[in-house]
């Protein structure tokens, strides 16, 4: 590991160089270029960086938070429309009117991240498509104050009175430009950006880490509105014109196909991509016909051949880049163990968690019936049954994840039932999964930096302006990462992708994750399906480790040896009724149990 | 009065028949074919060039119109869908049916022209009078035709051997495979079904819109809303939100102007996305309350 990572942290260094060249390259070309592109291609790269600011903003609600929408014309069309008329017609000052229409935007954007608090997927691209529609037709039918199809007359681009010239027009913009792209830079670099990713990958985990999925989401669409008023309101000013032409679907189109070009969730992808699609048709003097031909070819070709676009296939190329030393720049020396994951809160009742006639019914049948249990604080209590017993169904109903039909359960005295996951997660359980649900986007480091989450976040304005919090944060919370990596074994693999595990170490990673949070319960769903039996051995004895830490924990398991050596206490369930309840040795020699789960025969 | 309804209804039919054929498309792949809309104006101009340009029958025309739509149909399915795996974990397929939709728009334009072209209505425009309203034969025949499809699909789904696999491959696609049904081969059939319905809509749409390459660009969106609003991969949902959306568009038309006419059925789509994900059908007074939810 020493070694490896000492060669990635001299790659960095010599790839970092590099990197600083190309942007510094780019930056200079384009703050001189005015003096010496003519007018034309001034105009030609002004509208660019409009896109750039537009694909940036695209990128945010769909390479972060993974909704494919095609609303991005209307939140421009609605950001340009209204500072134009706001300018033209009722005489307000440039700023405030861009200001207004950018806030405008970002109220229209609500229509779509309401509408996600009840659906997903495929439904939000179809709301986003209808939204289009909607803002198109109004604006057309709306020729009184709009100009309707012939288009609408933008007053000259004044600020405090003094008329923009055609370069300024172009540094503006390009200004702005900048600004976005730090601010989606800053983003995706702090806790934020990791939790859109992780939401977009797996919503579900996501809440059980915490996070208030819809809420998340709707300030990613929220920022991204933004983005695309902004673009708007400066369109309007910078063309003097516009038409409804300017903002129909082929320009959702065109603002989709430049993210997947340069690279979905990528930082520079959206510019890059914006640059390429922006130049392309000039190679075959802007026909109209063959452009959109062309787009759409590559949106269906891209997608299948380079799904990561440009900057992803390269950036695969120089992972290195992109790892995090801190394991590195650690002291070796200093002892790391369970300890201090402990929890010290022994206030509370005697029985961390009490689960009181849980019931869940799917239509007729009954998952769940009537289940009571009690888990003792501090002990290592086992949830056992035959497949199809209902035991994930309990533990879902437990988390949030599913609502029971009936029944209560407290977490330290406290009713959870009704709450949703992200407050119960808040309230001290986390869990793994019987099908692990790692987040694919992030790195295994990242990935436990999630868990850290709960007990150490910042607010969005540390994100985006990058604050000292937020550097202190991070870097309290990337260390207790890599320790408790270092503490499961796990510390080598800080910079790997979690699909590149082996299916064992992917389960581990996910109980490291659950135990960075410091939960009060952590609750495993089968922890030892799919590993060796070296690595079930010494699953139980992390699992003694973090019992004597006094975290309690409840777990489902079938294998019998490890149910057997750990547990203080199991609760037998066949489908999804309680049918014994005791220590190992009394349930390893009670009949009911051995019919029910080891089969008439084997007694 | 009667002149609007039947207009109404039989616009309800078109927007029935897209319904039906996303939703045979949804049934089995879990997708929605989003260049649906672009495969009804391939037909109908397969067709208008059969029947307006080269003079041959009108049964000529449907039949040219249903082959080109199937050959599109493969090709859609060979060429955005084959290649991205698993549809249900991979979203990418929204991206390459909307590139190829655009893709297959802007050929027609380049093939087609940009003509807004007539096109003959079902027995030349014949009409009856009841009372003091002229109802076209073409409407009458519009809706007979959507509801015979749509039973024909139902009985084709419940009483036959292809029917059962259907179901099979729509509820548990791994396990339909393990019983031994190709759900590829039930795929393909359901995108051949959905081609056919799409040509024979076209064929009747056409005269109404016109036939031009960008005839669909308005109702496209409308088919997938009467999808949303029955409730999607529902036979009976399709015509329910058909027929629904085709008559609150005519009644609605009376009090807005014309062009907001389509804005108020989004505004519809999105409230019942909203509310109703499910579909009209899944409101409570429908199921009398039962649900129908999964297992996570």
């Amino acid at each position: 590991m020493q070694k490896s990572s000492r060669t990635a942290e001299a790659l960095q260094k010599k790839y970092k160089v590099g990197l600083y060249a190309i942007w510094g390259i780019v930056l200079a070309f384009f703050l001189t270029a005015p003096m010496f592109i003519g007018k034309y291609y001034v105009g030609f790269v002004t509208l660019m960086f409009l896109y750039c600011i537009l694909a940036i903003g695209y990128n945010i609600a769909s390479g972060f938070c993974g909704v494919t929408t095609f609303a991005t014309g209307a939140l421009y069309a609605c950001g340009a429309y209204v500072s134009g008329i706001l300018i033209t017609t009722y005489n307000v000052p440039f700023l405030a009117a861009a200001l207004i229409a950018t806030l405008a935007a970002g109220l229209l954007s609500f229509v779509i991240s309401l509408s996600a608090y009840k659906v997903s997927g495929t439904y939000l691209t179809l709301v986003s498509y209808g939204l289009l529609e909607i803002v198109t037709r109004i604006i057309v039918e709306g020729y009184a104050i709009t100009g309707g199809s012939s288009g609408f007359h933008v007053a000259k681009w004044q600020i405090f009175g003094l008329t923009i010239s055609r370069n300024a027009k172009y540094y503006i913009i390009l200004a702005v430009m900048l600004g976005c792209f730090i601010l989606q830079s800053n983003i995706r670099k702090s806790q934020w950006g990791r939790d859109f990713l992780t939401l977009k990958d797996d919503g579900i985990a996501a809440s059980m880490l915490g996070i208030n999925v819809s809420k998340t989401r709707t300030i990613g669409f929220l920022i991204s509105a933004l983005m695309a008023g902004v673009a708007g309101a400066l369109y309007a000013s910078y063309a003097n014109f516009i038409a409804p032409e300017s903002f129909n679907f082929n320009c959702s189109v065109m603002i989709l196909l430049m993210v997947i070009t340069g690279g979905s969730g990528t930082l520079s992808g959206p510019i890059l991509g914006a640059a390429i699609i922006h130049f392309l048709p000039q190679l075959f003097n802007d026909n109209a016909d063959l452009k959109q031909l062309i787009y759409g070819a590559m949106l269906i070709i891209l997608v299948q051949v380079m799904p990561k676009g440009i900057i992803g296939y390269v950036k695969a190329r120089f992972a290195e880049l992109e790892y995090n030393l801190i394991g590195e720049k650690m002291s070796g020396d200093k002892e790391i163990d369970f300890a201090k994951y402990g929890n010290h809160d022994q206030d509370g009742p005697e029985d961390i968690l009490v689960v009181e006639g849980l019931t869940r019914q799917y239509g007729g049948l009954t998952a769940v019936g009537d289940l009571s249990f009690k888990v003792k604080k501090g002990s290592i209590h086992a949830l056992i049954g035959p497949n199809g017993a209902g035991k994930t169904t309990t533990v879902n109903n437990m988390t949030g994840i599913d609502m029971p039909t009936s029944g209560k359960v407290y977490l330290n005295g406290t009713l959870i039932t009704g709450k949703k996951s992200h407050e119960i997660a808040h309230l001290g359980i986390s869990r793994t999964y019987q099908h692990v649900r790692l987040i694919k986007s992030l790195s295994v480091l990242d990935n436990v930096v999630m868990g850290t989450r709960l007990a150490r976040s910042y607010g969005l304005f540390d994100a985006i302006f990058h604050s000292k919090k937020l550097k202190k944060i991070d870097r309290e919370n990337y260390m207790e990462a890599q320790e408790c990596l270092e503490l499961i074994g796990l510390g080598d693999k800080a910079n790997e992708m979690p699909q590149n595990l082996s299916s064992g170490q992917q389960k581990l990673l996910e109980i490291c994750r659950a135990l960075v949070v410091k939960p009060k319960l952590l609750i495993l769903d089968e922890p030892c399906a799919g590993l060796t039996e070296s690595e079930t051995e010494q699953f139980s004895v992390i699992m003694k480790k973090i019992k004597e830490t006094g975290i309690s924990i409840l777990f489902i398991e079938h294998h019998m040896s490890i149910v057997m050596g750990v547990s203080d206490m199991i609760t037998v369930i066949d489908h999804g009724v309680k049918i014994a309840e005791g220590v190992p040795k009394d349930i390893a020699e009670n009949p009911v149990v051995r019919k029910a789960y080891l089969g008439e025969r084997s007694v | 009065m009667l002149q609007t309804l039947a207009f109404g209804l039989s616009i309800g039919a078109i927007y029935a028949l897209m319904a039906l054929a996303i939703g045979m498309i949804y049934s089995t792949t879990r997708i929605l074919n989003f260049c649906h809309a672009s495969i009804i104006m391939v037909g109908a101009m397969t067709a208008y060039w059969c029947i307006g340009v080269y003079h041959l029958p009108y049964w000529v025309g449907v039949l040219a119109a249903i082959i080109v739509n199937t050959i599109i149909n493969f090709i859609i399915y060979y060429t955005c869908l084959k290649g991205l795996g698993d549809l249900l974990s991979n979203v990418n397929w929204i991206i390459t049916l909307f590139g190829m939709s655009v893709v297959l728009n802007n050929v027609a334009r380049m093939v087609f022209g940009a003509n807004q072209n007539p096109f003959p209505y079902l027995f030349n425009g014949a009409s009856i009078t009841v009372g003091d309203a002229t109802v076209l034969w073409h409407e009458i025949f519009t809706i007979v035709f959507a509801v015979v499809i749509g039973v024909t699909y139902q009985q084709i789904c419940q009483k036959t051997k292809f029917g059962r696999a259907l179901r099979a491959v729509s509820f548990k696609p791994q396990t339909a495979k393990l019983m031994g049904i190709s759900s590829n081969l039930i795929i393909q059939l359901c995108f051949m079904l959905a081609a056919v319905v799409a040509a024979i809509g076209g064929v009747l749409i056409a005269p109404t819109t016109f036939a031009s390459f960008s005839m669909t660009t308005t109702i496209g969106l409308k088919g997938y809303a009467a999808a949303l609003i029955g409730g999607l991969g529902d036979t009976k949902g399709a015509f329910v939100g058909g027929f629904l959306l085709g008559l609150i568009e005519c009644i609605i038309t009376l009090f807005i102007p014309a062009g907001l006419k389509d804005a108020v059925s989004f505004v519809l789509m999105i409230l019942v996305i909203i509310f109703l994900p499910g579909g009209v059908l899944s409101a409570k007074i429908f199921t009398h309350g039962r649900s129908a939810t999964e297992k996570v």
